[in-house]
């Protein structure tokens, strides 16, 4: 083959896939910053907790309220995450250690737990650093109070938790997600009901 | 999409309007500055050190101004606390170019630090200076860095700041309530005043306080020429 050819050839083809891969990379980051990742590479995922702690047990299994476990959030800005003492009261006095469980990792994951509360030799005594899932900037003030009044359910927001291994973020919650609904529901848009 | 929940609450009902002011009795203030700590408290203002005031900096949103009263010997200290005088007619507002002061519907001149660019018209603009620049990134000592109130953000560099009357103690206290009585509660530098020289309430509302302040043959406004209207006005007794 003419070794000028294949130059014409190639030249134009690599400068068309670079554009594509910067096409692709823009794309990704623009939609990023828009509402949230994509669903590809595990960037919607959520983040991996301490311990792998199941909603889809508590809730749907143990049959627990989410209220039993997010105390404050009918009441306060921050629905707040139970503390471990609370884990405890099934975990230890209420003897469920997981030995019954049919998945393998259950009794290793709840003996983390009382680990956190009484301290072992790898760790001391303390709260378990979960990762937070759901985020706003620091200029917003969310408050759950009003929404869990005016009968905003959970999974309006955090969509269908209870039937989620690990909790990740549904709904994308940026400014125009929650001026949309606060008009079409007739509660404040004033810019000082959020930002404060 | 919205997917409209069943709502518990009539919310086509709109709580009335409410439009928060203050009257300041200056023949009751004894310039001790409590309103001034309790503000900076409250409000995560940044703690200022005294080459701030050699530049001309300072960050602050309430102050006590001293001046004197007649002849030596019989001069007198007076003092006057001024803030953001939250201006129905407020100079600063038409120069913002980003729309990001306004005046809302609660009597209230807001500004919404997420919006601010930083052009610092609003504060040239302002006759009482009231508004504080961040000119630089704020700081804490290591040991304060936890009496920070979660309920304020903390501003950034570059962004133009001032008096809230504390909305968000008036969040707290209104959030899905249509009716709040008078007095219930204060913004910081109200609550900390030893002499009850500052009233905090709604003007809209003939059964309260402020509006009573607000009507009183002493009231008068600061720099009232401007027609600034402000929801601040002050007491003082005319003596001759
Ligand atoms: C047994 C206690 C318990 C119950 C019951 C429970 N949760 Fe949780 N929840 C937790 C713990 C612990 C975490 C932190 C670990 C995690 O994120 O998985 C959490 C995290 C969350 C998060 C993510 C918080 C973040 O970081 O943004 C959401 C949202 C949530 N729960 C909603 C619910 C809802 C909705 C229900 C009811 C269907 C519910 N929870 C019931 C204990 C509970
Ligand atoms: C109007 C939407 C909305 C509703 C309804 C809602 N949440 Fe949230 N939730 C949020 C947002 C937004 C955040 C992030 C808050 C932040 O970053 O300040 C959040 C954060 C959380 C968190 C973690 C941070 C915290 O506040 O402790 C938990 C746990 C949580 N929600 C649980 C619940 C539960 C349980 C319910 C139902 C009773 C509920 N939420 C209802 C929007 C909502
Ligand atoms: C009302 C009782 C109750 C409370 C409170 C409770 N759990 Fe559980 N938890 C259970 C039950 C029931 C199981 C299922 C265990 C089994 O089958 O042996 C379980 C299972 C688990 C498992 C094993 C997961 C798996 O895959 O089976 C973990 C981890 C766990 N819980 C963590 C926690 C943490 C962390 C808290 C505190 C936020 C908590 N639990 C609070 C009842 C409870
Ligand atoms: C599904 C609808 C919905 C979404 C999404 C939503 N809100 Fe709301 N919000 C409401 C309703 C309904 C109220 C109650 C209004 C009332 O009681 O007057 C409310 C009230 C509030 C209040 C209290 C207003 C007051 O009276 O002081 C704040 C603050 C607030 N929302 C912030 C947010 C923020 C921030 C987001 C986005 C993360 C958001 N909301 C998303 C429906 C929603
Ligand atoms: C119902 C709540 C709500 C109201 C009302 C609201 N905002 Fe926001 N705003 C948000 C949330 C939530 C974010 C954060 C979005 C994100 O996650 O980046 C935000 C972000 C912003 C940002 C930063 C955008 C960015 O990309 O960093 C600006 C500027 C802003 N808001 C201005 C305003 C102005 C001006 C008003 C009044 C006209 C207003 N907001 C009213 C909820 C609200």
């Amino acid at each position: 083959m003419n070794p000028n050819l294949a130059i014409k050839i190639a030249v134009p083809l690599v400068g068309l896939s670079v554009a594509l891969v910067a096409l692709a990379v823009g794309w990704f980051f623009i939609s990023a910053w828009w509402s949230q990742p994509p669903a590809i590479l595990g960037f919607s995922e959520g983040p991996e907790q301490p311990v792998a702690f199941p909603h889809t047990v508590h809730v749907q299994q143990a049959g627990l309220d989410c209220q039993f476990c997010h105390r404050t959030v009918s009441t306060d800005e921050a629905a707040t995450i139970p503390a471990v003492e609370q884990c405890l009261f099934c975990h230890d006095f209420g003897k469920i250690d997981g030995t019954l469980s049919s998945e393998p990792h259950a009794a290793a994951e709840i003996q983390k737990v009382r680990d956190a509360f009484y301290g072992s030799e790898s760790r001391d005594a303390g709260a378990i650093d979960w990762a937070r899932v759901h985020r706003l900037p620091d200029h917003v003030q969310f408050v759950h109070q009003p929404h869990i009044a005016a009968g905003v359910s959970c999974s309006t927001c955090h969509g269908d938790v209870a039937s989620m291994e690990v909790v990740q973020q549904v709904r994308n919650l940026k400014m125009r997600d929650c001026v949309d609904c606060h008009r079409e529901l007739n509660a404040p848009t004033d810019c000082v009901t959020c930002h404060y | 999409m919205v997917t409209t929940p069943d709502l518990d609450r009539d919310l086509t009902k709109r709580p009335r309007e409410r439009s928060w002011g203050m009257v300041v009795d200056l023949d009751r203030c004894t310039g001790c500055q409590a309103c001034v700590i309790a503000c900076v408290a409250e409000n995560n203002i940044p703690i200022n050190d005294e080459s701030h005031y050699h530049e001309g900096r300072v960050m602050s949103w309430i102050r006590v101004e001293r001046y004197w009263e007649g002849e030596f010997p019989n001069v007198k200290a007076r003092f006057i606390p001024l803030m953001c005088q939250h201006c129905e007619n407020a100079p600063c507002e038409p120069v913002c170019p980003v729309y990001a002061t306004y005046h809302n519907n609660e009597g209230l001149n807001v500004q919404v630090y997420n919006r601010c660019v930083g052009t610092r018209y609003c504060a040239n603009n302002c006759p009482y200076h009231a508004r504080s620049f961040n000119y630089w990134e704020p700081v804490w000592p290591e040991d304060l860095r936890h009496q920070l109130n979660p309920d304020v953000t903390v501003r950034s560099r570059g962004v133009m700041e001032k008096c809230t009357m504390c909305v968000q103690r008036i969040r707290r206290a209104t959030r899905g309530r249509d009716d709040v009585p008078d007095g219930e509660f204060a913004p910081a530098c109200v609550q900390a005043c030893p002499t009850q020289t500052l009233t905090f309430g709604d003007l809209n509302d003939k059964s309260s306080r402020v509006y009573e302040l607000s009507h009183d043959e002493r009231n008068y406004t600061v720099l009232k020429s401007l027609g600034t209207a402000p929801n601040v006005t002050y007491l003082k007794k005319v003596e001759d």
